[in-house]
């Protein structure tokens, strides 16, 4: 019997709660697992400068995969990233084969080695907000990303990163 | 020798003039307050792109040596720039980043820039329209033509850059100040029109000069792990460090290998015009600009002082006006893959610099930085630097490498070869 829409959506909410897990403690392969074969990533904000929307990072499943692989070789801010997310919205299609998500998101950065560790180590402070729009495909039992959009409100990054959010 | 007591790590290193400076050129109040009284007032900057001014009425503002700045595009589509404050009272007219004037505001009629505190109002030249309650406020003791926004120079030059200069009497255009400096790029950028596609600031806790040091050596491809696989090899290290008049310089092309980051892709097809395929020209301009060309993406990076500790430095990516969806697109992936906010070499070189800004931070102990590498002036030379900091001395009239002193010239690096050889010779 196929699952009904309230337990799809039960079931989004989880996977995005546990993404999150796996993109705060650095389980990129198991990010990757949760994700379709025609997985797109993207992270964007709107620009009042130059009135554009802008993209400022992502790429197809393989681009995500080996950048995430090359990261030990990439001299990097590990101060970690916790993100605080909150599902608002699950929205199952009709005939139960995709549905979309909207969470609102914040990440908070506590430095580690980011300026002077011995001063700053030990900081938080609030590296970006903003919202997690998805996309999920369903076959069956799985449900897997097929689209992820960053979009971004905080457009002062600073230093940035080499993580994905 | 190994390591150093104090009277040894203070100790003027066994250099010559020039290949090495003070660490308070990065740190000191005073040097700051004087770069931006004798370099930044006086200099061209270019403070955006026109694609960002497509229609009459758009406008911009900004931000030069702590003056706010406006520019817009007028009805005849001229670019002009203005100081952005209101003659009256003087409150900043202009608040948001950007907008077209041809809707009115709250306090202002169309196609005007009207100030919201008392609705002084100004056209697209600058001319004062309307002050309200004029009669009844100054009778006939002041009129609009008395009352006229302080206009800027202002240049569109080099692919569609808006250049402002707060020096009336900068006497030379835009081409005039860069000294040849910007030819190597000018066929591609002047081929069609140019369009931005990427904008993001940064403020970083370091003196804006550390950010311009790292964009004029690339002996710092060490950092980066996609350059040293992707570079590293004869053609990459035969790359030249050219200097040009006003402490501009530019570094030659070669062919980047980018099949060897993983997951990278050549960028070929997509190369600005004249540009040969996957080459890469960078320009350094004084005092704070650098315009990046890597095969299908130019980046633009403009440093805006905000103290001898603070840089705001605004990046830009910019394409071909012509583009179409599928080619924006890879210029932008390309563009981000390594210079975007999580891009990999752009995040390697703000941490480099934050490092250096927290090390001299102001009233930190004064330190010799080295800047002496001579290798025939090409890319892990240091003449980039050495250059710049031979213009910034002369304008300041201050000794890089003891900045309490007047500037004295440098000695030319083939006489400083001699002279070394001459000293040799005598021991
Ligand atoms: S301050 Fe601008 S109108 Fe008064
Ligand atoms: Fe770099």
């Amino acid at each position: 019997m196929a699952a009904s829409s309230n337990e799809i959506q039960q079931k989004i909410r989880e996977l995005i709660y546990n993404t999150c897990i796996h993109l705060d403690d650095y389980q990129w392969e198991e990010w990757h697992d949760n994700c379709s074969e025609n997985f797109n990533y993207a992270i964007k904000a709107y620009s009042p400068e130059v009135q554009a929307d802008i993209k400022y990072h992502g790429g197809d499943k393989e681009y995500m995969e080996s950048i995430t692989k090359l990261l030990n070789k990439h001299n990097s801010d590990q101060s970690p990233l916790r993100r605080h997310c909150t599902v608002y919205r699950v929205d199952v299609a009709e005939d139960g084969k995709s549905a979309t998500a909207i969470s609102s998101l914040v990440v908070h950065q506590t430095q580690l080695d980011g300026v002077n560790s011995h001063v700053d180590a030990g900081t938080t402070s609030v590296f970006l907000v903003g919202r997690y729009n998805d996309k999920f495909v369903i076959d069956g039992d799985s449900i897997k990303f097929e689209d992820r959009e960053v979009r971004l409100d905080t457009r002062r990054l600073d230093k940035g990163t080499h993580w994905p959010i | 020798m190994s390591s150093r007591n104090h009277a040894q790590w203070n100790a003027t290193p066994d250099l010559q003039r020039g290949e090495w400076v003070d660490s308070r050129i990065y740190s000191d109040e005073q040097i700051f307050e004087d770069e931006l009284n004798k370099i930044w007032k006086k200099t061209w900057i270019p403070v955006c792109h026109e694609s960002e001014l497509k229609e009459a009425y758009s406008f911009r503002t900004m931000t030069i040596a702590r003056e706010p700045v406006i520019v817009v595009r007028g009805k005849d589509m001229v670019v002009r720039a203005f100081l952005n404050v209101c003659p009256h009272r003087g409150n900043m007219i202009e608040r948001r980043p950007s907008g077209n004037y041809k809707k009115g505001t709250p306090s202002g009629t169309p196609k005007t820039m009207t100030c919201m505190f008392h609705a002084w109002s100004f056209d697209m030249k600058g001319k004062c329209v309307n002050i309200s309650r004029k009669e009844a406020g100054y009778q006939d003791r002041l009129n609009e033509n008395q009352v006229g926004l302080r206009e800027l120079k202002c240049e569109v030059y080099f692919g569609g850059f808006v250049w402002v200069s707060l020096n009336d009497d900068i006497g030379v255009s835009v081409a005039e100040f860069a000294k040849g400096s910007l030819d190597v790029l000018l066929p591609s950028l002047s081929e069609e029109p140019l369009e931005v596609f990427h904008y993001h600031k940064a403020i970083i806790p370091c003196n804006y000069k550390l950010w311009h040091d790292t964009n004029c050596e690339f002996y710092h491809d060490y950092l980066h792990y996609h350059n040293r696989i992707t570079g590293f090899n004869d053609a990459y290290f035969a790359r030249k460090n050219n200097g040009f008049d006003g402490g501009h310089i530019n570094v030659g092309s070669f062919e980047v290998q980018y099949e060897n980051y993983e997951g990278s892709h050549g960028r070929e097809e997509l190369s600005f015009p004249h540009l040969p395929p996957n080459h890469w020209y960078m320009i350094d301009m004084f005092p704070g600009v650098n315009f990046n060309l890597r095969g299908s993406a130019l980046r633009c990076d403009l440093m805006t002082p905000l103290g001898p500790n603070s840089v705001m430095i605004e990046f830009r990516g910019l394409g071909l006006a012509s583009d179409s969806k599928k080619d924006r697109q890879t210029r932008i992936d390309h563009h981000n893959s390594i210079w975007g906010p999580f891009g990999r070499n752009l995040h390697e070189d703000l941490l480099a610099v934050t490092g250096q800004g927290a090390s001299m931070h102001p009233l930190a102990e004064s330190r010799k930085i080295l800047h002496g590498r001579h290798e025939n002036e090409t890319i892990h030379d240091e003449n980039g630097m050495r250059h710049y900091y031979e213009e910034w001395g002369k304008l300041l009239d201050r000794n890089p490498s003891d900045p309490m002193q007047k500037f004295k010239p440098y000695p030319e690096f083939k006489e400083q070869v001699a002279q070394r050889e001459a000293a040799a010779a005598v021991e």
